[in-house]
């Protein structure tokens, strides 16, 4: 148990999970420091510890202190890997960056590790983990629009960092910038075609952008229907996943609402010359919604009462979906 | 089940061994030195040309069954196959995403799309848990 736990990548993680993997680094270190290990130089040779849980523990256990504070042990974490891989080395870079960063209490001492983040890319420009720190430290610090300008550059130079694109689109959607947002995440479905993830992303991006709008009914119903596509793929690519049909429940509702409202019946075929795809039938939408109501109760039944097997969703999820569907009973008492 | 599958193996093993000792001293006995008569049905390349009873043929086709069908009782459920099942199975139990070793399990290969590792905001990661820690302390002493 405790073994899974030191090797379970620490950014998935909640408060909970990351101070008990902090609470495991004193005894880990303590554990690593035998007297085997202290024995003198021919001596030591006999002896083996290294093994990849050792060195991915050591990278865990350092971000998980980073993150509750305990600043001796990350420092400790992160003085075994420097000597271990050299401090060129460009993840070992990176996690001096993470240190510095966190560590730092004020201003000035943030635009020092900038600095230090130039003075390594110019040395050495490909350097791809620090050109993403120095990203990631702009938006830290309120500069988004310094931050994308960034990315740019680094996609421009590696347009298949699908992480990259996934990045600059969250920047977008922060700004309210939809369009280069899908424009993003198209690209990171180019690379990770099967990433069921972020055709729900994708969905989410273009149902935000739909409800925003203040376009025509037209260009709206095209949002939407587009959007509906994509968490219908999301759903194909990974059954049984709640976001998925969350997303797919709510967009049907809203085109069932945009449809109904519009007078002229739909042209069934895709537009020859654009190559765009018609709006979906009434009906076709109705089967949907009906599908994604059941397929949420479903869940919502099953991994609230906790069946074996059905114990991976996360409650707050669980309790939105359930949320959604009392709305919807509510609406057809009235 | 399985211990069912493991009385099927061994009753095959033991109907198995039988069958072949019989044979070995049925070799033995002087009448099975006589050529047999020549098959009527097979042609002259596949005819083994041995006079072996009726009774040890059968045992070793019915120990072979016994044994396939306890090897196939016997072994561990299938792994699914398709993308979307597999997919699903990962999203819906938590055993299924338990990290067993590095680079084996971990649930959704491509979290790391929206967790983004390259790009983790510390400072803010730091600001919410102290968050998180303070408001513990606070509902603990309310």
């Amino acid at each position: 148990m405790s073994t899974t736990l030191l090797l379970q990548p620490p950014t998935t993680s909640t408060p909970q999970t990351t101070l008990a993997l902090a609470q495991q680094a004193a005894p880990f270190f303590a554990a690593q420091s035998t007297w085997l290990s202290a024995l003198p130089y021919p001596l030591n040779l006999l002896i083996n510890t290294e093994s990849q849980e050792k060195w991915v523990t050591h990278e865990n256990l350092f971000l998980a202190c980073l993150r509750t504070g305990d600043t001796a042990s990350a420092s400790r974490a992160l003085e075994a890997l420097t000597a271990r891989f050299g401090k060129t080395n460009e993840r070992v870079l990176v996690l001096w960056g993470l240190y510095q960063e966190a560590t730092a209490s004020n201003q000035a001492e943030l635009e020092e590790v900038m600095k230090s983040y130039d003075e390594i890319l110019r040395e050495d420009p490909t350097v791809f983990g620090i050109r993403k720190r120095r990203a990631a430290l702009l938006k830290s610090v309120g500069k988004p629009t310094e931050a994308i300008g960034d990315l740019i550059k680094l996609l421009d130079a590696s347009p298949t960092d699908a992480e990259a694109w996934a990045e600059l689109a969250d920047l977008y959607v922060a700004q309210g910038a939809y369009e280069q947002a899908v424009y993003c995440l198209e690209e990171v479905l180019l690379v990770t075609a099967n990433a069921w993830n972020m055709h729900a992303r994708l969905g989410e991006v273009l149902f935000l952008s739909a409800s925003k709008t203040e376009a025509a009914a037209g260009e709206r119903l095209k949002t939407l229907s587009e959007s509906m596509r994509r968490f219908c793929r999301s759903v194909e690519l990974c059954e049984g996943y709640l976001r998925g049909y969350y997303g797919l429940k709510i967009t049907t509702d809203r085109l069932l609402e945009t449809l109904e409202g519009v007078r002229k019946p739909q042209t069934a075929s895709a537009d020859p010359v654009t190559g765009e795809l018609a709006p979906p039938s009434l009906e076709a939408v109705k089967k949907l919604n009906q599908l994604a109501t059941a397929k949420l109760a479903e869940i919502v039944r099953r991994g609230s009462a906790g069946e074996k097997g059905w114990d991976g969703y996360s409650p707050a999820e669980l309790s939105a979906a359930r949320d959604l569907l009392d709305r919807d009973t509510q609406k057809i008492q009235r | 089940m399985a211990a069912m599958a493991s009385v099927v193996n061994i009753l095959g093993v033991i109907f198995l061994s039988h069958a072949v000792y019989s044979a070995y001293e049925h070799s033995l006995l002087p009448s099975a030195s006589i050529a047999p008569t020549s098959s009527a049905i097979l042609p002259r390349s596949l005819d083994p040309n041995i006079n072996l009873p009726i009774d040890i043929t059968l045992e070793t086709l019915f120990s072979a069954f016994l044994l396939c069908v306890g090897v196939v009782l016997s072994s561990p459920g299938l792994k699914p196959i398709q993308w979307n099942v597999w997919a699903g199975g990962l999203e819906r139990s938590k055993e299924a995403r338990e990290v067993k070793e590095v680079g084996v399990g971990g649930g959704n290969p491509y979290a790391g799309l929206e967790e983004r590792a390259g790009f983790l905001d510390i400072r803010g990661k730091r600001k919410e848990f102290s968050d998180w820690i303070k408001q513990d302390a606070g509902s603990e002493k309310s």
